[in-house]
């Protein structure tokens, strides 16, 4: 595997964008944020919040109305068993089921990394930086 | 689509219990609007409970039967789910959730979109018929089927059918093919051609190709896992996970179908009936039309019948584009149809509503010239099933 590359696309200065109060934001609860042409997942799983593209890279289906939940694993660290993992984490493609860490973007048995963006919450409220 | 760099909008959302389906649609609807769009592959709720009054006599008897079997809690109403219970349930862990299976009218209010020229209806349920191994009761399933989705789908705004026709009684498959072709929305007779024993070009189907050539109605060939089958062609005899049964057995089986049509001399004894493939993807096209035309140089003498190369003949078959691949580079579908010169032939389907339907972008994301894009989504379609532009 080539080493991870860090992209430059940061250079331009951050946007916060105002997503909703967190009152209306609870755990378990999902938004999708679309800025401009952009779609972009917001999750608050468990208090903490993840924001991710939108979109998968298969075939487009809106990745904000995925599932979350666990999946098999089997590596080096599970002695090559394989486990059943990541409970609540894994966001399930809705379109035809292509999984992705919701802390990472990275996607399960893919070499392929969704754009993560932050999520600050600021004064009650939930903020997205793009 | 808000397309303004500088909006905003926010909305709540649920996961979705059932995979998505039509968005990708509305998504494209500006950009779609004024082409010819048919789907050559689109599926409903065809349970074989909707069968049942359609039969007669013992045939009944083991409908009612088989409607009360009781598998892990589901009606064993579904041949499929039946099957597959058999071999690999669970084993994806239900991801993506499950697809339903789409009503009349989901259908219909998908074509009242207006995005959606033609919907061609392909059966679900009775797609693994070709591998029951009683002829008789694969064609009263068969006859069963066709008066049902006649009578609950004709006259529907954009709606054709084609019919299914159990190849292991080709003398009950002509009748059906005489019985329904004329039939204004009747367009194809489907053979499913998984765990067809002997392969479909044998003498004993030609009463199926006689049928449709007489009619003219095209041949659609469809494929399906084939769960349970074990060993035609390499199915789970061979592998043992369902992912290696999936990719492998529909091309292997379309591959197999077409060398077997070909070298048999079907084309050149039917010469105007069409054949297509369904549900196999394309990038083994280029294989077996080439890969044929290179033993044929040694080979010719095993059957003179042939007045052409295998390639020129299997150049001429539909097929749809359904499961696309997802190739590597927005170029690489064009360059890929060029290989197997298909220009003419290739035709979008989505496989609607199953669980590995293509959504349109998945199609929309390759880059092509604009003459081709039509082709592809409408105008070959349009051709294959003798069908009249509707835009
Ligand atoms: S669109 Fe996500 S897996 Fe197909």
């Amino acid at each position: 595997m080539t080493p991870e590359k860090q992209p430059t696309r940061r250079s331009r200065s951050q946007r916060r964008i105002f997503v909703a109060p967190l009152n209306d934001f609870p755990p378990g609860t999902r938004m999708e944020v679309q800025v401009g042409r952009v779609l972009i997942a917001v999750f608050n799983v468990g208090g903490d919040f993840f924001a991710l593209f939108g979109r998968c890279p298969h075939q487009s289906a809106p990745l904000s109305r995925g599932r979350l939940q666990g999946t098999v694993i089997c590596n080096a660290d599970t002695c090559w068993e394989t486990q059943w993992a990541h409970e609540g984490e894994v966001l399930v493609c809705p379109g035809h089921g292509m999984e992705y860490d919701i802390r990472s973007g990275k996607a399960f048995g893919y070499d392929l990394k969704l754009r993560t963006y932050d999520v600050v919450v600021e004064n009650g409220q939930v903020f997205l930086l793009t | 689509m808000a397309s303004d760099e500088h909006s905003v909008t926010v909305r709540k959302v649920e996961p979705s219990s059932n995979p998505v389906q039509d968005e990708d649609l509305d998504q494209y609807g500006e950009e779609l609007s004024g082409l010819t769009i048919v789907d050559v592959d689109v599926h409903v709720d065809d349970t074989l409970m909707f069968m049942l009054d359609y039969m007669e006599g013992h045939f009944r008897k083991r409908m009612e039967t088989v409607l009360q079997a009781d598998f892990k809690g589901e009606p064993g109403n579904s041949l499929r789910n039946l099957i597959a219970h058999i071999a690999w349930l669970g084993s994806s862990y239900d991801k993506p959730p499950r697809a339903k299976l789409a009503t009349k009218e989901d259908l219909v209010s998908r074509m009242e979109k207006g995005i959606i020229d033609y919907s061609i209806l392909f059966p679900s349920e009775l797609l693994p018929v070709g591998y029951l191994p009683e002829p008789e009761w694969a064609a009263a399933l068969a006859t069963a089927y066709n008066q049902y989705m006649v009578d609950a789908y004709q006259n529907l705004d954009g709606v054709k059918i084609a019919i299914v026709v159990a190849p292991q009684h080709p003398v009950r498959a002509a009748e059906e093919i005489d019985r329904h072709a004329a039939h204004p929305d009747v367009v194809s007779v489907c053979v499913p051609d998984v765990g067809v024993n002997p392969p479909i070009g044998d003498e004993k189907y030609w009463p199926i190709f006689t049928a449709a050539a007489r009619h003219d109605l095209p041949i659609s060939f469809h494929g399906i896992e084939a769960l349970i089958h074990d060993n035609y062609p390499l199915r789970v005899a061979h592998f043992h996970t369902l992912m290696q049964v999936n990719s492998m057995g529909f091309p292997f089986t379309s591959m197999l179908q077409i060398m077997s049509v070909v070298c048999a001399g079907i084309p050149i004894r039917f010469p105007n009936l069409k054949f297509a493939i369904l549900e196999a993807g394309l990038t083994w096209m280029p294989f077996i039309m080439y890969r044929l035309d290179a033993a044929y140089l040694r080979y010719r003498t095993e059957m003179p019948a042939l007045e052409k190369k295998p390639s020129d003949y299997i150049r001429d078959w539909y097929i749809g584009t359904h499961e696309l691949e997802a190739l590597p580079r927005r170029g690489d579908l064009a360059k890929l149809i060029d290989l197997y010169q298909g220009h003419n032939t290739t035709m979008w389907a989505s496989d609607w509503p199953h669980l590995e339907r293509d959504l349109i972008a998945g199609f929309m994301r390759y880059d092509m010239d604009e003459t081709l894009r039509r082709k592809i989504l409408g105008e070959n379609a349009l051709r294959f099933f003798g069908l009249k532009p509707r835009k």
